[in-house]
């Protein structure tokens, strides 16, 4: 019972640590526009997609493989913005909501017709051996330690590049204050793409991270995104650590509710905390409530 | 009720007929499956189009209506009807109850509510094997029996058209009433519903339910229509198809739902011989008609039609002047005891003591930041005070909710005014006269009844409004919107009327007739309260002045005794005693740096600006001088490209810069020091600086030392989080921010705002210092002594227009400050 | 439709004037474009073939198999002649999206827009229970050539239109409890069942087949199609004492049982429904696939009869990503389809119409099919709709990437 606590600990703190990274998609696409991409859940599968065509399909070397499927992500959040978005905010309407699940709509069916409709697996030689540790087999495959180690230093690097890079300070200015952003000359159009670019990318990470362990294919990612929209929420999208911690608790969470009561029940609580959790904080578990304005 | 739209219902309703009994059994389920949709659409259109709230999780509601359906006809034997009630019912409970947390969670945090919801709802059914069937569901759900010739699908369709049929007369009947205007209220302005006393949490719980039932209706009718229910067919794709109903169709357009629900229904077929491409150019498709039209096809059909979306122009009443407008009874004025208010420590409002008599007009003024409007928001409820109260008669008020106070009688307005945009003026303020009380949500309410209305226009006509009264507020003038915002508070027949900086933007002589409506106010016997900058008004209007400085009471007393306090001048105008320059210089006679020629700008539909003219040579400091609401900000804002301007020009160097967005106009170096700072809190006080450098990072680090030594303060507190450092600071860091932009022209909007005297000695040191530089700057400061002794030339705005300029000399002599600040009733002494 | 009129007469008229081949392709044009808008009955009007399955969507690959099992087949009858003395056969598809209410607005205009002929499809057995009522009351021959669960064909309708050419979930569940006895000798059964209708209702199914045995389940657990660890449910079974695992579960959720019993290291007999068959299961599944026993239809691997030898070859030549057997996956959809389509181009040609009662009769008549799975005699009969029975299973499981029946590889 022990090694099953902590190997369902391990893969909740991983798939938490996933949920976290691209929940912190959303967050930085939020932040900076006030806008994410409903249909996240598609960017993580292009990058699972992707990297299993690059490394398995046309047998690249693995770097690059990664490399360029990364970079078409990117690109795709730059479409994502282009398309669905940016014609929307424009125009202050609220329809990018829609138009970017009817893109997610093309893309899942897009890759269905490319890629094809059977289940494929990104092999990895990190998800073939269970760890053991003094002879006891604790029912983890390395890759899920490292998949926490990979969300959470990811979550350091882009803490880092947001502090210490010019365009990562610029992204956070944008967020504290678009006006006084924009007198200091930083071009908030460009800021924006960035972050659809970077938010998609990071869903991408998430994607290929998770692939070993599950399977590719053209709708692995819809229930993924979704629980990663609460994710977000539930951190209270306007705190980027706020996030990350709420991913860890939503992916531990989950996972102790299907060793304890079964799987069953685990969208039901999973999804109840999380309005119980929203009922007591609104803005949040670790959002700030802004003063009324009146 | 427009008959038109009557007789378009029923021309739709006789097509559907048609097509029901005349066509076959796949092309009568498409259209019994597209009156569904219709149904639910209309159900969203009320969330969504009155309310302003989002669900996607509606596919809950609808299933909680079939599986209730099924379960009840199947498993209890129930006959149909009762069991559609039943399960109507419930989803609508479900829906009221889903609406609590609304009452504090909005916008993406509701829809996650809603998105767990139905997930809940659909895995809850799959545990739930004994009763639901699990996975594999029930099937075998007969329908109901209308005419025994009739097939199951031709009975289902009749009945689902005539339902949404029913529906959407049920949506007009409440986008019509009471009900409707409340929940529209509530989506345009929250804070401005709960002034007029409505109680928003019971117009948005209203909506939730509604649009649930409605939803629960629908699914009712789903299950015999498909004569089964299975978790799979309640997905969340299936929400946000329903969302994409109203969205596509128009949210808030009676006709919406009906669009869209053609369209998401019958698309999908249209497109089924494309077999497996089909969800690709589905969602292609959507793609395309969301980018051809945003705001729905309704939303663009009127206007390609050109057509005004109102809500029921209604036939011109007569006016019928007899009865007076306000009732002369006897009303109680407001005690004001010991009132506090702390934010984070900060004291705003320190133990404020005032009584507001009735039947007199009493001025709140003081200089910005005093506290005026925090006094205002916990008088009308929307702070609670941290200690003291206020009551109209023995009752503490100070504890209850905002749409409480306004029932009682608090009836306010605000600065920026706040009326309710998709409502017509004429139903702003009949909204406010119901003063909450709804009635039932199928009848028009008193919203509708003709005492309403006639008092509705007659206080428009009181308030001094001619123009159309079934204009949407949103399409009215600046003036009018003041105006109409005070005719919706009256509407409450208040005790109290609060008035926040009502003559902000308005001309002198709007400014005029708007104080003989004060007074006009204060005679029928309501006790008035304003707060304004404009001294004149408040020197003419006023019974009792209150002057507040940083939160205490600093002067009570009539007009001409609050004049005349040498402390009260102080406060407003600043001791230029204080501030010497170091070295005095002829006005520098550079060559024209930057020019602002016949400059038109505003908000909404009147301009703010009215044809601005200066120019700031190079090296040059001017001063831009004049009250509050002068337009001073405005025209910052224009300059530094965050405000567009609507005629005119700005040069810089001949070159043009109105057309430019505001980084572009940063890089060319005119930079904007902004008011209230601005700094970006969370950041590093160096990275604050780093970032005024964002477009010049070749000979940043050493620059940023430069900063350091100019402003030894901020390297003590270098590596703190700028959201910590005092005002002071603050200040001092937005313009060592500014000045890593390279500035040609520096633009400083209110920098001694809120600061304490040895902070402002302190900067004006720092802005003697970059006069000395020849640094070329225009400076807006209230602190008129501190501005004209720093610069060389200086402009006077009022109302939008340059009313005096010429050297500061000039303008310390020739003109009389005092006037523009504290208005001229003011006897005159030699100013500075 | 007097336009349709007009052009039929016209291509009559044309025939006493010109010769056999012109005739031939007017009346063939005429037949394929007028007359689809028209309804009207010509000599050689195609007969059209329904199907409804997923195309989309997780189970996408399955509804493509079965659509290549149908069209093989269609392409061989109308190579040699068609049905009804020269009537070529159409198939028209839908997407059901694996949703029972799609499914049935499909089935609907199949029926009554398209007229359809035959209706095959279902892939879910909620999909198929969703339409059986509606084939049953337009009297519209309903074949299944996946979708297992039992009461599709024991539907209770008198008479009933459902026919299929698949396994059935109450006999797989028996017979996997018998495979598990006889090989593995398991005495406490642990229930591995996907969280949808169909491990849902196999669930039922096993537990009902070892109450026959007089054993109950020693553990049963559910599981979502994606997740990503199952090590929780697993744990439970071992805890429970199981020394066989009953599995039900599509390709992609099978392979992530096996991957999590790699995890914990347990060894255990697994075995299975059909689903590993779906796919690159050893792909997918990595070491350890070769451990769980499924059952199977049919398999392309090994000798091959004529017919197999034909259908390889057919697949091949039409599909240029099918390059063997290992291509042809899930094999079970186009080997079911294809003979299911074969009995009913029998059918329809013993009824001598297509109109539907004629063609559920005729699929009484059928005295005998030399077919892909086995040589059918009398499949259908008034009390019968099941052409397929427990001796058709074959067990099976994946050595590398190829399908090997189990007596083989012993």
């Amino acid at each position: 019972m022990d090694i099953q606590l902590v190997s369902a600990l391990i893969s909740g703190l991983g798939m938490g640590s996933m949920y976290g990274l691209m929940a912190l998609g959303f967050y930085i696409t939020y932040a900076v526009s006030g806008t994410v991409n409903f249909a996240q859940g598609s960017s993580m599968m292009l990058g699972a997609v992707l990297c299993f065509t690059f490394s398995q399909t046309l047998q690249w070397p693995l770097v690059p493989a990664v490399a360029m499927a990364l970079l078409c992500c990117a690109f795709y959040g730059l479409v994502v913005e282009f398309l669905a978005v940016r014609p929307f905010t424009r125009r202050g309407s609220d329809a990018w909501l829609m138009s970017t699940v009817a893109l997610g709509i093309v893309l899942d069916n897009l890759v269905m017709h490319t890629f094809g409709r059977e289940p494929r697996s990104l092999p990895s030689s990190l998800a073939i051996t269970p760890l053991e540790v003094a002879g006891v087999n604790l029912a983890v495959y390395p890759l899920q330690l490292i998949i926490p180690l990979v969300g959470l230093s990811l979550a350091l690097v882009l803490h880092g590049v947001a502090r210490y890079t010019r365009w990562g300070t610029a992204l956070l200015a944008t967020e504290q204050n678009k006006d006084a952003a924009r007198l200091m000359g930083i071009p908030i159009g460009r800021a924006i793409a960035g972050a659809f670019a970077l938010s998609t990318l990071l869903a991408g990470v998430a994607g290929m991270m998770i692939a070993p362990l599950s399977n590719v294919n053209s709708d692995m990612g819809t229930l993924f995104g979704l629980k990663a929209f609460s994710v977000a929420i539930l951190g209270g999208i306007g705190s980027p650590w706020g996030v990350m911690v709420a991913g860890l608790l939503f992916g531990v969470a989950e996972s102790l509710i299907t060793v304890t009561l079964g799987s069953g029940y685990t969208h039901i609580i999973t999804f109840a905390l999380v309005i119980v959790a929203l009922a007591l904080r609104p803005n949040g578990l670790f959002g700030r409530a802004g003063v009324k304005k009146v | 009720m427009k008959y038109p739209h009557v007789m378009l219902l029923a021309a739709l309703v006789a097509v559907a007929m048609v097509c029901t009994f005349s066509l076959n059994s796949y092309y009568v389920f498409v259209l019994a499956n597209v009156a569904l949709i219709t149904i639910v659409g209309v159900g969203l259109n009320i969330l969504l189009g009155l309310s302003g709230q989002i669900s996607f999780g509606h596919v809950g509601f609808y299933a909680i209506g079939a599986y209730t359906v099924a379960v009840l006809t199947t498993q209890a034997g129930w006959s149909f009807w009762p069991a559609w009630l039943v399960g109507a019912l419930f989803s609508g409970i479900a829906g009221a109850l889903v609406a609590l947390p609304a009452l504090r969670a909005k916008g993406p945090y509701l829809a996650m509510i809603t998105i767990a919801f139905s997930f809940i709802v659909q895995h809850a059914v799959i545990e739930m094997e004994g009763v639901t069937g699990g996975q594999n569901g029930i099937m075998g759900v007969t329908a109901p029996v209308l005419h025994k010739d009739w097939s199951p699908e031709q009975n289902i369709a009749v009945l689902a058209v005539l339902t949404a049929a029913a529906m959407l007369l049920v949506y007009a009947l409440i986008s019509r009433g009471t009900w409707g205007a409340a929940m529209r209220a509530v989506k345009d302005s929250e804070v401005a519903a709960e002034s007029v006393g409505i109680n928003p949490l019971a117009a948005k719980t209203m909506a939730f339910a509604l649009s649930a039932l409605m939803a629960g209706l629908a699914g009712g009718l789903f299950a015999p229509l498909s004569g089964f229910v299975t978790p799979d067919t309640f997905s969340f794709m299936q929400s946000i198809l329903f969302v994409l109903v109203v969205i596509i169709g128009g949210a808030g357009f009676i006709a919406g739902p009906v669009i869209g629900a053609i369209i998401l229904g019958v698309l999908p077929e249209l497109l089924a011989s494309l077999e497996s491409h089909r969800l690709l150019f589905f969602g292609g498709l959507l793609l395309v008609v969301l980018l051809v039209a945003p705001n729905g096809l309704m939303g663009w059909l009127t206007a390609w039609m050109g057509r005004r979306a109102g809500n029921g122009a209604t036939s011109p009443l007569p006016s019928d002047d007899a009865a007076p407008v306000l009732d002369a009874r006897p009303r109680h004025g407001l005690k004001v005891r010991g009132l506090s208010m702390t934010f984070g420590g900060v004291k705003a409002v320190s133990g404020l003591n005032m009584d507001l008599p009735a039947a007199a007009v009493t001025s709140l003024i003081g200089p910005n930041g005093a506290g005026k409007t925090t006094v205002l928001n916990m008088l009308s409820g929307f702070y609670r005070p941290t200690d003291g109260g206020f009551s109209l008669t023995d009752a503490a008020l100070q504890t209850e909710g905002a749409w409480r106070i306004a029932r009682r009688g608090v009836a306010r307005t605000y600065q920026t005014s706040q009326l309710f945009d998709s409502l017509s003026v004429e139903d702003n303020v009949a909204l406010a006269a119901c003063r909450g009380h709804l009635g039932t949500v199928l009848a028009g309410g008193p919203f509708r009844s003709r005492t309403v209305r006639q008092r509705a226009r007659a206080l428009l006509a009181f308030c001094g409004y001619h123009g159309d009264p079934t204009l949407p507020a949103s399409q009215l003038p600046h003036v009018d919107r003041r105006l109409v915002e005070i005719a919706r508070a009256l509407a409450l027949d208040p005790e109290v009327l609060l008035l926040d900086e009502p003559a902000a933007g308005l001309s002198r002589e709007d400014t005029d007739q708007l104080g003989d409506l004060l007074k006009a106010v204060a005679a029928a016997g309501i006790a008035v309260l304003v707060v304004e900058h404009d001294m004149e008004l408040v020197m003419s209007v006023s019974d009792q002045v209150i002057v507040l400085d940083t939160g205490t009471l600093l002067a009570t007393g009539n007009a001409a005794e609050v004049q005349a306090n040498p402390q009260v001048r102080k406060a407003y105008l600043g001791d230029s005693g204080d501030l010497m320059v170091t070295e005095s210089r002829d006005p520098p006679q550079g060559p024209e740096l930057l020019g602002v020629s016949r400059l038109v700008a505003g908000y909404g539909a009147e301009p703010v600006l009215h044809g601005i003219n200066l120019k700031i040579r190079q090296g040059e400091m001017v001063a831009l001088l004049g009250a509050n609401g002068a337009g001073k900000s405005t025209l910052m804002r224009v300059l530094s490209g965050l405000h567009p301007a609507q005629s005119g020009g700005v040069h810089l160097n001949g070159e043009v810069l109105n057309t430019m967005p505001a980084e572009k106009i940063a890089g060319r170096g005119v930079v904007l020091v902004p008011e209230g700072r601005q700094v970006f809190p969370e950041l590093s006080v160096l990275d604050n600086i780093r970032l005024g450098g964002f477009l010049h990072a070749e000979d940043r680090e050493v620059r940023v030392q430069g900063m350091l030594e100019r402003f030894p303060r901020l390297r003590e507190r270098q590596h703190q989080r700028a959201g910590l450092l005092s005002g002071g600071e603050q200040q001092m860091l937005a313009l060592a921010r500014g000045l890593m932009a390279k500035p040609r022209v520096l633009l400083l909007d209110e920098p001694s705002l809120g600061l304490a005297p040895k902070i402002i000695a302190e900067l004006f040191e720092v802005l003697d210092q970059l006069r000395r530089e020849d640094m070329t700057i225009l400076l807006v400061d209230q602190m008129a002594a501190l501005a004209l002794a720093l610069a060389d030339r200086a402009y006077v705005i009022e109302g939008g227009r340059v009313v005096a300029q010429g050297t500061a000399d000039e303008i310390r002599a020739n003109v009389d400050l005092a006037n523009a600040y504290l208005g001229n009733a003011a006897p005159t002494p030699a100013t500075g | 439709m007097p336009f349709a009129l007009l052009a039929v007469s016209g291509g009559t008229a044309l025939t006493q004037q010109k010769g056999e081949a012109m005739l031939r392709a007017v009346k063939k044009w005429a037949a394929l474009v007028l007359c689809l808008m028209a309804g009207g009955t010509l000599a050689n009007e195609p007969v059209k073939i329904g199907l409804i399955t997923a195309l989309s969507g997780q189970s996408a690959q399955a509804g493509e198999s079965i659509t290549r099992g149908l069209q093989v087949a269609i392409d061989e009858i109308n190579a040699s002649g068609g049905v009804l003395d020269g009537r070529p056969l159409v198939l028209v598809r839908r997407d059901d999206e694996a949703n029972p209410a799609k499914g049935v607005v499909a089935a609907r205009e199949l029926i009554h827009k398209e007229k359809v002929a035959v209706l095959f499809g279902g892939l879910d057995t909620p999909v198929s229970m969703a339409i059986v009522p509606l084939v049953n009351q337009a009297k519209m021959p309903f074949v299944g050539p996946w979708a297992a669960g039992t009461p599709i064909t024991k539907n209770g309708a008198d008479p009933n239109f459902v026919f299929r050419v698949s396994a059935m979930d109450e006999i797989v569940d028996i017979a996997m409890v018998e495979y598990a006895q006889k090989n593995f000798g398991a005495r406490k059964f642990g229930l591995m069942m996907v969280n949808n209708p169909w491990g849902e209702s196999n669930q039922k199914g096993l537990v009902a087949a070892l109450k026959d045995k007089g054993l109950e389940p020693a553990a049963s657990e559910k599981f979502d199609g994606d997740q990503v660890d199952l090590v929780p449910q697993l744990t439970r079974l071992r805890d429970a004492g199981v020394d066989t695992i009953c599995l039900v579960g599509n390709v992609g959720p099978s392979a992530q049982v096996v991957k999590s019993l790699r995890r914990m290291g347990w060894d255990v007999p697994v075995v299975s429904h059909w689903g590993p068959a779906g796919g690159r299961f050893t792909e997918l599944a990595g070491p350890g696939s070769e451990k769980v026993h499924f059952i199977q239809t049919y398999s392309f691997f090994g000798d091959q009869s004529p017919a197999g030898e034909k259908v390889i070859a057919a697949l091949k030549a039409k599909y240029k990503d099918i390059s063997g057997p290992e291509d042809i996956t899930p094999a079970v959809g186009v080997a079911n389809a294809y003979d299911a389509l074969h009995l009913a181009a029998l059918a329809i040609n013993e009824a001598g119409s297509t109109e539907g009662e004629a063609i559920r009769e005729g699929f009484f008549k059928i005295k005998e099919y030399q077919g892909l799975i086995k040589s059918y005699q009398q499949p259908f009969s008034p009390e019968v709709h099941d052409a397929l029975s427990a001796d058709d299973y074959v067990w099976a499981r994946f050595i590398d990437n190829r399908i090997v029946p189990v007596v083989l590889s012993q």
